[in-house]
């Protein structure tokens, strides 16, 4: 074994999850013996008396035995924001003192403690760590420490938060049977359509008596289908700014998205809308313009909901500069929902593309108004002007081609 | 606890004083001290303990003297808060039921380092039966640290 490995290993077992001497053991030992064998030496009984309580120190206490460990009761993974209450268990098995990292600070407790109670704040959605309790266990007087344990990380997902606020009318979608708006095609809603003459297959139960005993031929009361509408929420997740135009270049650290920036808003707004127009029956679709292998296909009900919510964590994850934003496979009819901070043309063109073919398409301006411009360059309050110049002149373009363009939802 | 160690050092400096009438220990254990505190876990306390043993053993008067007698626990209590505050990390929320243990030992450990003390004040002293003196106290450390292996 050559020096550097002896070196090595002797750092190895200083530290880790094993009981070890501690720096504090070696100075009762050596410190101790060396006062009480200097004080016999020179004959000095003073050494002798303050070496005493450092060798009985080390006389009174022992090596620890056992593995102690710290378990937390994990809390769900997909619980919502707000604080989750836990508990750490503690087993100490022969050590005397545990320090345990909680989220609230570092704690020293008795090694056989009750449970600790433990408090998690979740105050931003998407992925992260709830808890991870690094602890290191202490034996008597200190002189044996086993640690510092890192612990187990404990990940949670938040899924972006619902707000409650009611869908708008839509269009109906051309195929759909069943849903909460009115079709163009006959079906069984309680709506008049027509009243015309009876047709073989017609039910008799439709009759119109009061128009047949009037014109002598028999007539009967046609009504509205009731279809569900065909939503695509289409999320650029190109660029996350917020309202500080100095930190648009600097990368966000400590949370998925910059808080209350465009990507937040934009996330938000998507799933917001999603629990609205799911909840009156209609489908709804996700797309990511830059990234479409993370599409979520057109589904109804709950599960979808959650499906949204789910994937547009993923595509928060993903979030990053593309070259390219398309909008590809919509379905015909659909309504599709654009949700950008519209920063460049190209999506200001897709918009007005998509407007052309024939969707209705609602514009979502997630861009945090006003702008606050870089305080620590002269060109920032003009740059950030015009930012906002440029950025109102994409809106009132894409709403002079048909496209309904709105801040909120 | 690092607050326990400079109020553990205190005594300590305020004996070197009286002892020695001069400013040259209380400089000395004012930055050992403080290097204990700031790095619990370096030779700091070993330092402090040992320039306190020395410059008290050397110093004029009886071996079992007021001086000595508060310096026993002082140096002591050092040693053991050196020792948990190595282990625990600075802001630290500490329990008091976790130090209950350590500071029943201290008390035990004083207890028959006082006892200790007080043999060693009852022995006569004088230069003929001096060196039987040390020699006895010496042979009961040696007995416990042989005890203390086998454990």
């Amino acid at each position: 074994m050559s020096r550097a490995d002896k070196i090595r290993e002797a750092l190895a077992q200083s530290h880790g999850a094993h009981w070890h001497p501690t720096d504090a053991y070696s100075r009762a030992v050596w410190l101790g013996v060396g006062l009480v064998a200097a004080g016999l030496f020179l004959h000095q009984a003073e050494l002798v008396l303050f070496g005493v309580p450092l060798v009985l120190s080390v006389l009174l206490t022992h090596k620890p035995k056992g593995t102690p460990t710290v378990s937390v009761r994990p809390v769900p993974r997909g619980a919502g924001a707000g604080v989750v209450h836990t508990v750490a268990h503690v087993d100490g098995a022969d050590a005397e003192i545990a320090v345990v990292k909680l989220p609230g600070g570092v704690k020293a407790v008795p090694a056989h403690s009750p449970d600790l109670p433990v408090e998690v704040r979740r105050d931003a959605w998407g992925p992260g760590v709830d808890l991870r309790l690094d602890h290191l266990f202490a034996g008597p007087d200190g002189l044996h420490v086993y640690g510092p344990v890192v612990g187990v990380e404990h990940a949670r997902t938040i899924l972006p938060p619902v707000d409650h606020h009611p869908a708008g009318p839509l269009p109906p979608r051309p195929g759909g049977l069943v849903g909460s708006h009115r079709s163009p095609r006959p079906g069984d809603s309680t709506e008049l359509r027509d009243i015309r003459a009876f047709q073989p297959g017609d039910r008799l139960r439709r009759i119109d008596w009061r128009v047949t005993t009037r014109t002598g031929t028999v007539h009967v009361r046609e009504r509205h289908a009731e279809s569900d509408a065909e939503v695509v929420l289409a999320l650029d997740t190109r660029v996350d700014v917020s309202a500080d135009v100095a930190e648009w270049s600097s990368p966000h650290r400590g949370a998925t998205t910059r808080p209350d920036g465009s990507l937040d808003r934009a996330v938000r707004h998507a799933a917001s809308m999603a629990a609205g127009y799911l909840r009156q029956g209609d489908r709804v679709a996700l797309t990511d313009l830059s990234r479409p292998q993370l599409n979520v296909r057109s589904g109804v009900g709950r599960r979808q909901l959650m499906r949204i919510r789910t994937q547009l964590v993923v595509c928060v994850q993903a979030a990053g500069w593309a070259s390219t934003v398309a909008l590809r496979k919509l379905p015909h009819g659909a309504v599709v929902v654009l949700l950008s901070p519209f920063l460049d043309d190209q999506i200001a063109e897709l918009a007005v593309q998509a407007r052309k073919h024939g969707h209705v398409v609602l514009a979502v301006d997630t861009l945090p108004l006003p702008l606050r411009p870089d305080p620590e360059t002269p060109w920032g309050e003009v740059a950030a002007e015009l930012i906002a110049a440029e950025h109102r002149l994409r809106l009132r373009r894409m709403a002079e081609h048909g496209v309904r363009v709105t801040a909120g939802c | 606890m690092r607050l326990a160690i400079v109020l553990a050092a205190l005594p300590v400096a305020a004996v070197l004083y009286l002892e020695a009438r001069s400013v040259v220990p209380l400089v000395v254990v004012a930055a050992l001290t403080a290097l204990t505190a700031l790095m619990p876990g370096s030779a700091g306390a070993a330092l402090l303990i040992g320039y306190a043993a020395v410059t008290t053993a050397f110093a004029d008067g009886p071996p079992v003297r007021l001086g000595v007698l508060l310096l026993i626990p002082a140096l002591h209590l050092i040693h053991v808060t050196s020792a948990l505050a190595a282990v625990v990390p600075l802001k630290t929320k500490i329990e008091p039921a976790a130090v209950k243990a350590p500071a029943r030992r201290f008390a035990i450990v004083q207890l028959i380092s006082f006892g200790v003390a007080a043999f060693a004040a009852v022995v006569p002293g004088g230069t003929s039966i001096g060196v039987v003196e040390v020699l006895g106290l010496g042979a009961l450390t040696v007995v416990i640290g042989v005890v203390a292996l086998r454990i």
